[in-house]
């Protein structure tokens, strides 16, 4: 098992929230550590494995009593806001209709309005996905989310809305 | 019941941690994102100080939710690079902490003075 699976391990034990919000970067930054340590050699690399994995365990207890005792409107002012997603069973038609009346009164045109529903919905899909740990359909839901942004800021160009 | 956010409090001037100071300070010139800040943090430190990914982001989970930093998405980088920034309310905290850590180095350099004069007389 390499150390990046460890680590990625260690973060399902995290509150789940916070692993939404800081997972994927958490793994990233060990990564760069763990490439950076590797070519300084092994005795450096396992050092620095150990110190991170070790740090991950110690945290851990404190993560969850901040999760128990932060006042919950302090903590929904940096994770994700869990009400905003959709539940699982109502359809997305039905869950975005609402949404669908405020983009036709906006003055966005209904093109660029449309694909930045779809990324705010695959957003929240790929939060949902991640609190259920199912990472493999949270990254396809985050390349598809790319693929939109890509597409909202070419339809942006389109209509000149840059600013 | 109504919700009603808590506003974060500007006028509590508690000393910081190290490490708070440390990513507060790392923050003051331009945003950064994760490892970027570790390794600002090691050389603004003199390599004193190396923070280890979950002591990073536990710093950073609690300065989101004072609203000292913010997050947002860098245009030409991936999710996984969200990058942070300073908030006014977070540099009005670093600017109290210096201010803090000034009137404690005056009032050390003084006592240290003056038992220095005290130690020559002797």
């Amino acid at each position: 098992m390499s150390a990046q699976r460890v680590f990625a391990v260690l973060l399902y034990l995290y509150p789940y929230d916070y692993a939404a919000l800081f997972a994927d970067e958490m793994i990233t930054a060990f990564q760069h550590g763990c490439n950076e340590h590797r070519s300084q050699g092994r005795a450096p690399f396992v050092r620095f494995v150990i110190a991170e994995l070790a740090g991950l365990i110690i945290r851990m207890p404190a993560e969850w009593i901040a999760k128990l005792t932060t006042d919950t409107s302090t903590r929904g002012r940096a994770l994700p806001d869990l009400r905003k997603m959709r539940p699982a069973g109502v359809p997305y038609e039905l869950w975005f209709a609402a949404a669908g009346m405020n983009y036709r009164q906006t003055s966005l045109p209904l093109e660029v309005a449309q694909a930045q529903e779809r990324v705010t919905f695959l957003m929240n899909a790929m939060v949902h996905a991640i609190n259920n740990h199912d990472f493999q359909a949270a990254r396809s839901y985050s390349y598809e989310e790319y693929r939109h942004r890509d597409k909202v800021e070419l339809l942006k160009k389109k209509y000149r809305l840059e600013q | 019941m109504r919700h009603v956010e808590k506003q974060p409090d500007v006028t509590k001037a508690k000393p910081l941690t190290e490490p708070v100071v440390l990513i507060l300070l790392s923050l003051a010139d331009e945003p950064r994102h994760g490892y970027a800040l570790m390794k600002d943090i090691e050389a603004l430190s003199g390599g004193r100080v190396r923070l280890r990914t979950g002591t990073l982001y536990g710093a950073l989970r609690r300065l989101l939710e004072e609203a000292w930093i913010e997050r947002f998405q860098q245009s030409d980088t991936s999710r996984e690079k969200q990058a942070y920034r300073l908030t006014s309310v977070g540099r009005k905290q670093l600017q109290l902490e210096l201010d803090r850590m000034k009137q404690l180095t005056r009032a050390a350099s003084s006592r240290l003075a003056n038992s220095c004069l005290k130690t020559r007389e002797v």
